[in-house]
């Protein structure tokens, strides 16, 4: 199996990482509000693509940008990041949680820069008869399972000790996340925004997610401008693709060149 | 060191709704139920706890404090001017201080209106401290932690723009556009009411008030943490061109004072106890919500271990913290070498604390003033360097 490779990159002036693996047409991934487990369970889709996962300032390995105060500051962070690396093809982007707030804005505003579009279980759109939880007042021991349903993952994540690095990390991914969402985990216009998306887009959602609940993925669809086809997976929680490998083969079997022909997948659910 | 000559008292009330939820880890705050207020008993805490400020304006408290916290039983004063306004009516001598609203929760220039309104109103009694507010504030308000430090100083900017410069005034800053600066009324205090900044002990807090010639006061923290902030806060003053003096440190005590050592703990402990674990109890989440500490200093109380929760001592309070029980002589010997080890003649006493009852604050009011202000009023420094 292909392996990341890192490199750091100046964007306006901050530090970020940048993590790439395979080869081949690029897919951009925006990761959601914690870059602290790394990203190998997307490495599947490396094998046609060349896959990049950028790290948003103020998370994992990239430096803070204290002048980010809101999702619309990432997308002009990131049609900067697009142009330091060459990116002029219109590419498929993947997001997930905040990181498909983001893509999805970025649709909005830099339409002509995606191909495809694939959100996971993204944050942002106002859905008062099913809100998300309040991120921010989970309990570190309620966290694992309140972000994950899968019993193999929930294991995983609880085995080994929190330390003092581990929390101080987290509360620094938090400060960052909170700058943007703090007032307000949605965007109200986003509702109006959303036709504009034109691009070919795939919804995926945890039937199991906490964070953001699974009824969401409904609003999203009626409300792109596009349509859009929703994958539903059983058991599943806010961390689809890590607790999920059918996920990860739905998105690549979506973002195959000519076709979007549905995998046989026994972990997903009919919608 | 010396005893700094001219000692103030401020009575300072947290009026508390000590009727708390039992069974609550995380506390007194934010996700309280508060279907549980009865408003009749809040009537009655409203008036006794009046009272009991308005007999200290009576005995001659130099002044009487209030401050202010929201959706917590902590505090019945989630507007500490409506109850500075409610003071004023009913006292005569006393300043009044409000110790405050964070500035941050309203307009600053409303904020400047309603001051300088109870300013005018009082005669020039009052007096200012402006607080960042706790971290569980910023979960009832729609307020950002993250950049509440920034906010917090503009919103000083403006403050300070209005009442001293002569109005209309333009203000353009990063959080606040004002075309039309313009307070009305001004301050009856030329230029304005004293004015101080209510820290923690965050250093940058403590530069801000130096650097700005603001006096500083901090929360109820350990006495040697205090110090250190002091020095601190004296030594950037200089170096900003300012003369820090003994009424630019305000001190905070709890005492309890009684006929015997032995009534004054029978009588005052619980309550001082009460108030530690109960009515200030917030857990993690809520008390540092995120942004709301540097980084480093979350880094330091992790190592320190000061997240872990475990219910507070009493050895604790009475070795690392200002809290005595005795006799009026014995009150007064430690209060006396509290203001001269932290070279301040300013100090907040919290006299009914927790769940006290009327009578027992009365009595603690009554005495302090009666038979401990006395005391420390004819200490000079000779006598209490013997004493030590």
């Amino acid at each position: 199996m292909t392996e990341f490779r890192k490199c750091d990159l100046l964007v306006d002036g901050v530090r970020v990482q940048v993590i790439e693996a395979g080869k081949g047409k690029p897919l951009i991934y925006f990761h959601g509000a914690g870059a602290g487990g790394g990203f190998d369970e997307l490495l599947p889709l490396a094998e046609k693509h060349r896959l990049i996962v950028p790290v948003h300032p103020g998370f994992g390995g990239s430096d803070d940008d204290l002048t980010i105060s809101s999702v619309f500051d990432y997308v002009v962070h990131y049609a900067t990041l697009f142009d330091a690396l060459k990116l002029h093809e219109p590419v498929d982007l993947v997001g997930h949680s905040l990181g498909g707030w983001i893509a999805s804005l970025f649709t909005i505003f830099q339409g002509h820069r995606v191909h495809r579009l694939v959100l996971a279980c993204p944050a942002g759109l106002r859905v008062p008869e099913h809100p998300g939880v309040d991120l921010f007042m989970i309990a570190p021991e309620d966290l694992p399972s309140t972000l994950a349903a899968s019993p193999m993952v929930l294991a995983k994540m609880t085995q080994s000790e929190v330390t003092v690095d581990m929390k101080v990390a987290r509360y620094r991914e938090m400060t960052s996340l909170a700058r943007v969402i703090w007032e307000r985990s949605c965007d109200p216009k986003l509702d109006r925004w959303l036709k504009h998306v034109s691009v070919p887009t795939l919804i995926l959602w945890g039937e199991q997610d906490k964070i953001l609940p699974v009824q969401q993925a409904q609003c999203w669809a009626d409300r792109l401008g596009s349509g859009a086809e929703i994958a539903i997976f059983n058991g599943v929680g806010h961390l689809v693709f890590l607790e999920s490998p059918g996920a990860v083969k739905r998105v690549a079997s979506f973002l195959k060149v000519e076709a979007y022909n549905r995998l046989e997948d026994p972990n997903e659910a009919s919608e | 060191m010396s005893m700094p000559d001219r000692l103030q008292f401020y009575l300072m009330h947290f009026m508390p709704y000590p009727d708390v939820v039992p069974g609550r880890a995380q506390g007194q705050w934010v996700d309280i139920p508060n279907t549980h207020f009865d408003p009749e008993k809040g009537r009655k805490l409203y008036k006794e706890y009046l009272d009991e400020l308005v007999l200290g304006d009576e005995l001659g408290y130099d002044a009487l404090v209030v401050n202010e916290h929201h959706s917590t039983f902590y505090s019945l004063m989630p507007s500490c001017s409506v109850i500075a306004g409610a003071l004023i009516a009913r006292t005569r001598q006393a300043r009044i201080c409000v110790f405050g609203t964070p500035i941050t929760l309203t307009y600053p220039h409303r904020l400047a209106e309603e001051y300088a309104m109870l300013d005018v109103l009082s005669g020039g009694r009052l007096e200012c401290a402006f607080p960042l507010g706790t971290g569980m504030e910023y979960w009832v308000n729609p307020l950002n932690p993250t950049n509440a430090r920034e906010r917090f100083r503009e919103s000083m900017d403006v403050l300070m723009q209005a009442w001293t410069q002569p109005g209309p005034t333009r203000f353009d800053g990063e959080f606040y556009h004002y075309k039309y600066l313009n307070p009305f009324p001004l301050p009856y205090q030329k230029p304005h009411p004293k004015i101080y900044v209510v820290g923690s002990g965050t250093e940058d807090t403590v530069q801000y008030a130096a650097e700005k010639g603001y006096g500083y006061s901090q929360v109820f923290t350990p006495i040697a943490g205090q110090l250190k902030s002091f020095e601190n806060y004296r030594s950037t003053a200089v170096k900003h061109g300012h003369t820090p003096d003994s009424e630019s440190i305000i001190i905070s005590a709890m005492p309890y004072v009684a006929e015997t050592e032995a009534k004054a703990i029978e009588e005052g402990r619980d309550h001082i106890l009460f108030y530690f674990n109960n009515l200030l109890r917030a857990n993690s989440q809520m008390n540092t919500p995120p942004g709301y500490l540097p980084i480093d200093r979350l880094r330091r109380r992790l190592e320190a271990g000061v997240f872990q929760g475990s219910e507070i001592t009493w050895d604790a309070l009475t070795s690392v913290y200002r809290t005595v029980l005795g006799t009026p002589d014995q009150v007064a010997e430690r209060i006396a070498f509290w203001c001269e080890q932290a070279e301040s003649s300013r100090i907040i006493v919290h006299l009914h604390v927790g769940d006290m009852p009327h009578w027992k604050a009365v009595k603690n009011i009554t005495l302090f003033a009666e038979e401990v202000i006395p005391r420390l009023r004819r200490k000079i420094s000779p006598e209490l360097k013997a004493a030590e």
